[in-house]
């Protein structure tokens, strides 16, 4: 039996979409990130036809094939042409409105909600998800999570994928290096591959200053066993032979660090949980949570209502709205941050980079691509998915000033994500408002890496095991105490 | 010789591929010569190292990329020959034609399923994350850093017309008959998109395309040929375009009151078992190859479809001396190894071939007003997205209009006219 190649920039076959949708992926956002369709060099320009045709031939509804959202740039465009725009000539925007969490009503095979279970989580993002595996490893049954999108729909399906232990204070240190070891082990103990590779961190400090807060850095980081190392510009050259040498003076390197692809970590946690009892459902937003007597009595659903004894909130950037639906006020602000990848190279970056002081960051993916992005101080707090111009333009002049031999690369498709931004850069834990009512939100553009570790932790916790103390350190009410020590070391 | 002996494709100029000289005509795309040189396999496929060469010839597709002058992932098909460039193939060892990795293929003849394989013990898993990195990838890094282009300027027009094909043409034409300021833009070289093919003699005089070009320059106007429209974004509250031609290497970023996208469709793959087959082309882009090249793509042709564009193509092919069948069944197999060597239809013929034209005509291509926001809907009487654009051309976004095939397959001459509608709405 031979193949019919339905996209043939990345070989995904007739066979490979039949086998996306039988195993549940029904939606086109599901099948194109499990099959990869459209994600190649032509964007789903030649594919995207065939395969919907396919789709509909298989059973698929009208809102599941509702097209993907369109990716800039239309054609590719190189990082030479794109740093000669000047990012000032186009002030901060919104980009083309796009809908942030597209929610068709998708009547798939799925079968009633459960009415009744010991912990529902809101959010199907990797926080979620892995909570609901960790849960249920410790044998809770009755988990429910709801997610309101597809998976993969929310920021930890929009990361670049690094997964670090360079931290500035000694609990994220441990906790960055309890998930790089959960990260290791995923493929494992889900049987679902996660393309975790240690390729490394490697930081760039442009002045004195930056150099200070690396060593100190590492200082707390050696305390804890890492290897990290301070090199010097023509140190970090043998680590990046295309770097320029002259843009910094100083890096700080970790080889343990490393980088995955985000989206079988979602699948995998999903298919674990599922598979010892847990009940994964996606498309089903949450629209109150029933308090009474200082407790949340049931969450309730267009899909019907179920009363439970524990609501966790892992909704990420959408985690105020759903605490508010039990009266709560969480702090956190949504923030765009906009990231890209280019055409797929063959390998030649071992680690991921940042450029402190700029935002930058790159990596290079298993597929060969380079994946970053740059956080934009003018960016203002809302949730807004819009792609921009400004963003690649700005990207462009860093990335192709450290590294100069990017200029022939061609960007092939940008997006944007939201960080779920709290006051002192550290997450929100806990219970907030009702006592059974738990916050896992609030990790400003890390929570994807810190979720192996957190969720671990909050499952050992919830099922009356030890407390970690996280638990007692990043609860809400720090911000009305006025205590806690904030994170400095976020990207972007 | 797969060129037409006749002293207007004479060639002038040798570009290398992998080593060997390939000769080609100034202007003409690498795609296009190597086609007349019989070198159909440019790179092997990112999973299965298939066999891969041109299909669209029209930038839609992503299958014909190589390393041009050492710069990588290059599309063949929209870059112009040059006397002395140097092309390579992408992922392939020793190169693209006898590929040691092509034994994936055969070997896997269920494909693989990514996801779940050798997911455990730890050490098989971490081999297969750094076996399969060293295979992944296409392109290798540049040798050297790109040329910087000139800083760029934005620039103002009262319109932009993007695509010179019949339909940008005839709305560029209103739109400068108006006295307005347009800058009309087209990837390739010449005007006349799918005029240039000859397919449809009636559509348009000959002469029209040059016409228009004069009377958008005389009303102040501009045009930009070898200028791909990269995309369209928001930045700052109106739509601006990114253009961006390589030779020279200029990037432009424009403002207009009226943008008019007219950039044409998709072509088609067909979606047969053995489909991604070298040999198998858009038979409008053959036909193109043809009309401006002499390039022949082989001497036994096969043209899928049954419409009046198929039997068009056929009628093509057959004049210009080749044997050329019109295969109006479903088409079930395609054999061969390095190239289509016969189709095998469901009923059980099988039609001996050296090139397959697809002969449907192309899929909308909605992806510049996706980009700005327009709603596409699925059309099951032509089997995919089209735009939601109305017989005036006009879209869901203010100032953005479109028409022709970039909404929905139409004939040449509805393009002319649906473009010149288009360009009437865009005048107020």
């Amino acid at each position: 039996m031979g193949k019919t190649i339905l996209c043939a920039c990345e070989d995904v076959t007739l066979s490979d979409v039949r086998r996306a949708f039988a195993e549940g992926h029904r939606d086109l956002e599901s099948v194109k990130r499990y099959t990869g369709f459209g994600t190649g060099p032509c964007q789903g320009k030649s594919c995207l036809n065939a395969v919907v045709q396919e789709m509909i031939r298989l059973g698929a509804t009208a809102a599941e094939i509702a097209p993907f959202t369109p990716r800039p740039p239309v054609q590719p465009v190189t990082f030479g042409s794109l740093a000669a725009l000047d990012p000032e000539a186009l002030p901060v925007d919104h980009g083309v409105p796009v809908p942030a969490l597209p929610a068709p009503p998708c009547p798939g095979p799925s079968g009633p909600l459960p009415e009744r279970a010991d912990v529902v989580i809101v959010g199907g993002g990797i926080l979620g998800l892995s909570l609901a595996h960790q849960l249920t490893l410790r044998g809770v049954r009755e988990v429910v999570v709801l997610e309101r999108s597809y998976l993969n729909a929310g920021a930890s399906g929009r990361n670049g994928g690094g997964v670090r232990a360079q931290w500035s204070t000694p609990t994220m240190v441990r906790l960055g290096l309890r998930s790089l070891k959960l990260f290791g082990s995923f493929a494992g103990d889900t049987g679902v591959n996660g393309w975790f590779r240690r390729g490394g961190y490697l930081f760039l400090a442009p002045d004195g200053s930056q150099v200070k807060r690396l060593e100190r850095n590492q200082a707390i980081q050696r305390e804890q066993g890492m290897r990290t190392r301070i090199l010097s510009p023509g140190e970090a050259c043998a680590v990046v032979p295309q770097l320029d040498g002259s843009r910094f003076v100083a890096a700080s390197w970790n080889p343990d660090d490393g980088v995955v692809f985000p989206w079988p970590f979602l699948w995998g946690y999903a298919d674990a949980a599922r598979s010892r009892g847990a009940t994964v459902r996606t498309f089903t937003p949450v629209t109150g949570l029933d308090v009474q007597g200082g407790l949340v009595r049931a969450v309730e659903t267009a899909s019907g209502r179920i009363r439970c004894d524990t609501v966790v909130n892992a909704a990420g950037a959408w985690s105020p709205g759903v605490a508010r639906l039990a009266g709560v006020n969480l702090p956190n602000r949504p923030t765009r941050h906009e990231i890209l990848v280019s055409g797929p190279m063959k390998p030649w970056l071992g680690p991921l980079v940042s450029a402190l002081g700029t935002g930058l960051y790159f990596s290079q993916s298993q597929r060969g691509e380079i994946v970053g992005g740059m956080g934009d101080p003018d960016e203002p707090a809302g949730i807004s998915h819009g792609s921009t111009l400004r963003f690649l333009a700005r990207f462009s002049r860093a990335l192709v000033g450290y590294v100069p031999l990017t200029a022939g690369l061609p960007v092939m498709r940008q997006w944007a994500g939201s960080y779920d931004v709290t006051p002192d850069n550290n997450p929100i834990l806990g219970a907030a408002g009702p006592a059974n009512f738990l916050q896992l939100n609030g990790f400003v553009g890390h929570g994807f890496m810190m979720a192996p570790a957190v969720t671990e932790a909050m499952a050992e916790w919830m099922t009356g095991r030890e407390k970690d103390e996280i638990f007692d350190r990043f609860t809400l009410d720090r911000f009305a105490s006025g205590g806690g020590v904030g994170e400095d070391f976020i990207i972007g | 010789m797969p060129r037409l002996r006749d002293s207007r494709f004479a060639t002038d100029c040798t570009v290398t591929f992998d080593g060997h000289a390939v000769p080609a005509r100034s202007g003409e795309s690498v795609a296009s010569a190597l086609l007349a040189a019989e070198r159909l396999v440019v790179s092997r496929s990112s999973k299965y190292h298939r066999p891969r060469g041109p299909f669209c010839l029209s930038g839609s597709c992503g299958s014909c990329l190589v390393r041009v002058d050492g710069e990588p992932n290059r599309r063949a098909c929209r870059t112009p020959c040059r006397d002395g460039m140097t092309v390579e193939s992408q992922n392939a060892w020793p190169d693209a034609s006898h590929d040691l990795l092509g034994v994936i293929d055969p070997l896997t003849p269920h494909g693989l399923d990514v996801h779940h394989m050798f997911t455990s013990p730890l050490t098989v898993n971490r081999a297969l994350v750094t076996f399969t990195r060293r295979l992944a990838g296409f392109g290798r890094m540049p040798d050297r850093p790109a040329p910087a282009g000139p800083p760029v300027t934005p620039e103002c027009f009262d319109a932009l017309v993007l695509g010179a094909g019949p339909a940008g043409l005839a709305a560029a034409e209103v739109l400068a008959a108006e006295g307005k300021r347009v800058l009309l833009v087209d990837r390739d070289l010449l005007p006349g998109g799918r005029l240039r093919t000859g397919l449809e003699p009636g559509a348009a005089p000959p002469s029209w395309p040059a016409g228009v070009l004069r009377a958008v320059t005389a009303a102040g106007g501009e045009f930009a040929l070898g200028t791909t429209a990269t995309g369209i974004w928001r930045d700052g509250g109106s739509p601006v375009c990114l253009l961006v031609s390589d030779d020279p290497p200029r990037t432009r970023l424009v403002r207009a009151a009226r943008i008019v996208a007219c950039t044409g469709g998709h072509a088609r793959p067909p979606t047969f078992e053995g489909n991604d087959l070298p040999g198998i082309h858009s038979g409008r882009a053959l036909a193109l190859a043809l009309a401006e090249h002499g390039v022949l793509p082989g001497r036994h042709v096969a043209v899928l479809g049954a419409g009046p564009e198929a039997a068009a193509l056929s009628a093509r092919f057959a004049a210009a001396g080749l044997d050329a069948t019109q295969v109006r069944g479903a088409v079930t197999l395609a054999r061969g190894r390095s190239r289509v060597r016969s189709l095998l239809l469901a009923d059980g013929t099988s039609i001996p071939c050296d090139v397959v034209a697809q002969g449907e005509p192309p899929a909308p291509g909605p992806d510049l007003l996706r980009a700005l926001g327009v709603g596409v809907d699925w059309d099951p009487d032509i089997e995919a997205f089209a735009p939601r654009v109305a017989p005036d051309g006009t879209t869901s976004v203010p100032g953005l209009l479109a028409a022709g095939e970039v909404a929905r397959p139409v004939s040449a001459a509805e393009a002319v006219a649906w473009g010149r509608r288009a360009g009437e709405a865009a005048r107020g």
